[in-house]
């Protein structure tokens, strides 16, 4: 034990400092809680610039999915103001009657919000969710590696099929995803229930396996920077980013059309906070704020208003700024419990071969 | 009445560790019983549905995969870590605890981080690749990543300090008259070793192995990183249907095979080490 | 000890080091990566550094981890010892139940006992945040500590203990003065692994974490949507520096102690 003893008072003191320097938080102008997925998601500076403004502190609680806060929304209601979730979430939180319909007098500036992103499957009549985010999946590719491989260039999700391609595909690591890429290559649509259809795309789905290098959620563009991959299906932010570090990369939107992501805030029905809520609601739909969010979270941002407000590399960015031509060409999924029961089942088949 | 008089001081850790993890894990048991709706919300119907789930090939495969994984992963944490604790012993006693510290210290860093690590030494452009294209030794980068060797690596870092510290534990007290005497009677190092020290340490090599072998099963974002999600284990499985595939019955059934697997392996260990009398569990 | 076998014994700890340390010191590196992907270096900065001082968030997430970590630890480490040691006192039935009970908390998934815990706590009322953490953690903390102790108190000579006894020594006297002296070295070793299991944990702090609180691990792991920014790398880094130089720090401390109790 002696020889411990030198180290141990040291480590404690310092330690305790940390731990008694904890408590003591002031609570003026009330607080709102918010969560969402973490980093700069819903960046610090904004909402800096929201506390300083109007002296309501925001508790910003960061997760890591969807399903995470549905958890803690569904186990604390009243703990929760408001969260930003993806649109299927919405869908089923209004479904178990979590969320409250939200009061349109209040939101002043919800007129800003594109029409396009309005009205979708999982929220008719805009009661529920304010679109905060929105992004798609497509593929960035690396022409010439794609040349030099003796491929013919890329255009759709077709094309991945190519035997020269081998090992050299990194794909987001999600069946739904994977399973959308054979679909759409068959001509089909997203959340195909019917088992032949679905037998097709399983078999279409094995083929594909030699090329497949990776799979990857969170940094595929990685691959294609280093080079592994000539070929990657990805997240527009991450598709962004893959560009800005290697000019080389060019994304493809693929002529089957794409998935799209729309992120909404929504309320929670048994929220503390509701009047502070709105406030904080209305400060985000401002267009110069909604701009500088789209700029720094590289996200397409649903606020029409804004975009006389976005950067020039956010317009001159067909990956940020979608064409409406691609716009059009977008679906959603679904994430029907049957249908996800059957795609990871298959799924799974895929890589366990 | 003196048994029970006797038992008195554990009746309360076992409560609240009966109550906090008894209870989620009654929870999982009812749960993997139960159905679930379109929206993923569980519904309170009585189901064998995901059990016999768990039973098709490709599932077991998952399982049979995992165990693979956690076995390998305790074997090389015990082949790499058991000389670094014996020999951690044999040092003075003032290094001894430096170094133990030190192979603690790289585990208060985020693992997330750590395996990043790893992928930045092992990638294509990564350092270890440079390193060898700049000594002109390979011409192409070398392909090590988004294997079943990357994650098997990956993983053994991750859980290698609990290999450590159980065998060293059990290595230091280690009776010394035991190793003199031998040494005394003429055995050689080897000897010693082999007849007197490593069956004394077998509770440690079990504990250690316990500790490694069962959080491997439930690891899953080494094998998504290094092995590239090449293939499934069942804490990526858990985990997805938890979340994503929001499937949570099944996610519980899964788990109750992992629990199951678990006590077979402990229960295997159980008889064979009773044979020995160094039954540790 | 002859000379040969020290230095294999020198070469073989030192090369575990390097393999242990390689993958840190690339975390290191790319802290200084102008980059904030891991797939290239982009050139040197220390703008991550920059931009880590100006970074409350990580701050806070950084000073709740290790307030929860420290009070896991040593609460673990209690409940661990002292229920290792009452296992030497009980029954052998029960001393067996003891040590099934202690594997439980390793053996259900972080989900579901998150999830659990997470349905059970609100049911109680109780506040998320320290206290949730700390409960939570220490579940499955205690075994680590538990097993540890326990290998040494094994086989623990037992004539020594009943000399004592015979010598009128109370129960908890014998405690105090022959056994936890005995396991002093694991107990340490013990919370210290504690101390990174806590630090380390993800998927049962996002559940236990109250409206305002994050912990490090979970701040990083719901960046990933986003992107994890060398930002990260940069606060592991101070994290590393600051543990050696205490570690050096005490070391030396250590050697000055010792030498004037030689004089």
């Amino acid at each position: 034990m002696t020889k411990f003893k030198g180290i141990l008072p040291i480590l404690l003191a310092v330690v305790l400092i940390f731990v008694f320097t904890a408590c003591g938080q002031s609570k003026d102008s009330g607080q709102i809680n918010l969560m969402t997925w973490g980093g700069d998601f819903i960046p610090r500076e904004i909402i800096d610039e929201f506390e300083s403004e109007t002296g309501i502190k925001v508790n910003y609680k960061e997760v890591t999915s969807n399903e995470d806060m549905q958890s803690l929304l569904e186990a604390n209601p009243d703990q929760y103001d408001l969260a930003v979730v993806t649109d299927y979430m919405v869908d089923i939180l209004r479904q178990n009657g979590m969320l409250e319909v939200l009061d349109q007098s209040k939101l002043s500036n919800f007129s800003n919000i594109n029409p396009v992103y309005q009205g979708n499957y999982y929220d008719e009549n805009n009661e529920y969710s304010i679109p905060y985010a929105v992004s798609t999946s497509f593929l960035l590719v690396n022409p010439e590696a794609i040349a030099d491989l003796g491929a013919d260039p890329i255009t759709g999700y077709s094309d991945l099929w190519q035997e020269e391609l081998k090992d050299s595909i990194v794909v987001v690591d999600w069946s739904v995803e994977v399973m959308g890429i054979v679909l759409k290559s068959l001509g089909y649509e997203y959340n195909e229930t019917d088992p032949e259809i679905v037998e097709e795309a399983k078999q279409k789905l094995f083929e594909l396996a030699d090329n497949i290098m990776r799979f990857e959620t969170n940094t595929p563009e990685d691959s294609l920077i280093n080079r592994e991959a000539v070929v990657g299906f990805m997240y527009s932010n991450q598709a962004v980013k893959g560009k800005k570090a290697d000019d080389k990369l060019e994304p493809v939107f693929p002529r089957e059309g794409m998935p799209i992501f729309i992120d909404s805030f929504v309320m929670s029905k048994q929220a503390p906070n509701k009047d502070k809520a709105y406030t904080f609601l209305n400060f985000i739909l401002q267009p110069e704020i909604a701009a500088r969010i789209a700029d720094i979270t590289k996200f397409t941002t649903p606020n029409k208003a804004a975009e006389e407000y976005v950067s020039e590399e956010y317009k001159n960015n067909p990956m940020l700024n979608i064409p409406d031509e691609v716009a059009e060409n977008t679906s959603f999924y679904i994430n029907v419990a049957d249908v996800l029961e059957m795609y990871e089942h298959i799924y799974s088949e895929f890589k366990m071969r | 009445m003196k048994k029970l008089k006797q038992n008195a001081p554990a009746i309360p850790i076992l409560i609240w560790i009966s109550l906090l993890v008894g209870m989620p894990l009654m929870f999982v048991v009812v749960l993997s019983f139960l159905s679930r709706d379109s929206l993923g919300n569980i519904v309170f119907r009585f189901t064998l549905e995901n059990y016999k789930r768990i039973f098709d090939p490709v599932y077991l495969r998952v399982f049979l995969n995992s165990f693979i994984l956690a076995v390998l992963t305790g074997l090389i944490t015990l082949l790499i870590g058991y000389p670094v604790a014996y020999f951690t012993t044999k040092l003075q006693p003032k290094k001894r605890s430096f170094v133990i510290m030190l192979i603690i210290l790289p585990f208060w860093i985020s693992s997330l981080l750590r395996t990043y690590g790893w992928i930045i030494l092992l990638g294509k452009t990564g350092l270890i690749n440079s390193l060898l294209m700049q000594l002109n030794i390979v011409k192409e980068p070398l392909n090590m990543m988004y294997r079943f060797g990357t994650t098997l690596v990956g993983m053994a870092y991750m859980l290698i300090p609990f290999m450590i510290i159980a065998v060293y534990n059990s290595v230091d007290k280690l009776d010394k008259s035991l190793v003199e005497a031998s040494y005394d009677l003429g055995a050689s190092r080897w000897k010693t070793f082999l007849n007197i020290t490593l069956p004394l340490t077998i509770p440690g090599i079990a504990g250690g192995f316990t500790l490694v072998f069962i959080p491997s099963l439930g690891m899953f974002f080494v094998s998504d990183l290094l092995g590239g999600g090449r293939t499934i284990f069942l804490g990526n499985l858990i985990n997805t249907l938890v979340t994503r595939g929001r499937n949570r019955p099944l996610a519980a059934a899964f788990s109750v095979g992992m629990i199951v697997l678990v006590l077979l392996v402990l229960f295997i260990y159980n008889r064979v080490a009773k044979d020995k009398g160094e039954g540790l569990f | 000890m002859n000379a040969r076998a020290g230095r294999f014994r020198t070469f073989y700890l030192s090369l575990f080091f390097v393999a242990l340390y390689v993958p840190v010191l690339s975390v290191i590196l790319y802290s200084f990566n102008e980059s904030s992907s891991t797939a290239h270096w982009a050139g040197f900065t220390l703008n991550w550094y920059r931009q880590l001082f100006n970074d409350r968030v990580i701050a806070e997430a950084f000073k709740i981890s290790i307030q929860v970590a420290v009070l896991t630890s040593v609460l673990s480490a209690i409940i661990g010892t002292a229920t290792a040691i009452i296992a030497m006192y009980v029954t052998k039935k029960m001393k067996k139940a003891i040590n099934g009970i202690m594997l439980l908390p390793l053996l259900v998934p972080e989900v579901a006992l998150g999830i659990s815990l997470l349905i059970f706590f609100s049911a109680l009322k109780l506040p998320f945040g320290h206290l949730t953490l700390v409960l939570s953690h220490s579940l499955f903390c205690v075994p680590y500590v538990y097993i540890m102790v326990q290998l040494r108190l094994n086989d623990i000579d037992f004539s020594i203990l009943e000399a004592a006894k015979d010598l009128g020594a109370a129960r908890w006297q014998i405690i105090r003065t022959i056994i936890l002296p005995l396991v002093a070295p694991s107990i340490l070793t013990a919370s210290l692994l504690a101390l990174a299991i806590s630090l380390d944990d993800v998927i049962i702090s996002t559940y236990m974490s109250g409206a305002a609180s994050t912990t490090l691990p979970v701040h990083v792991f719901s960046m990933m949507r986003v992107g994890v920014t060398p930002k990260v790398n940069a606060l592991c880094t101070l994290i590393l520096v600051g543990t050696f130089f205490i570690v050096g720090l005490g070391q030396l401390i250590n050697k000055k102690a010792n030498k004037k109790e030689a004089f």
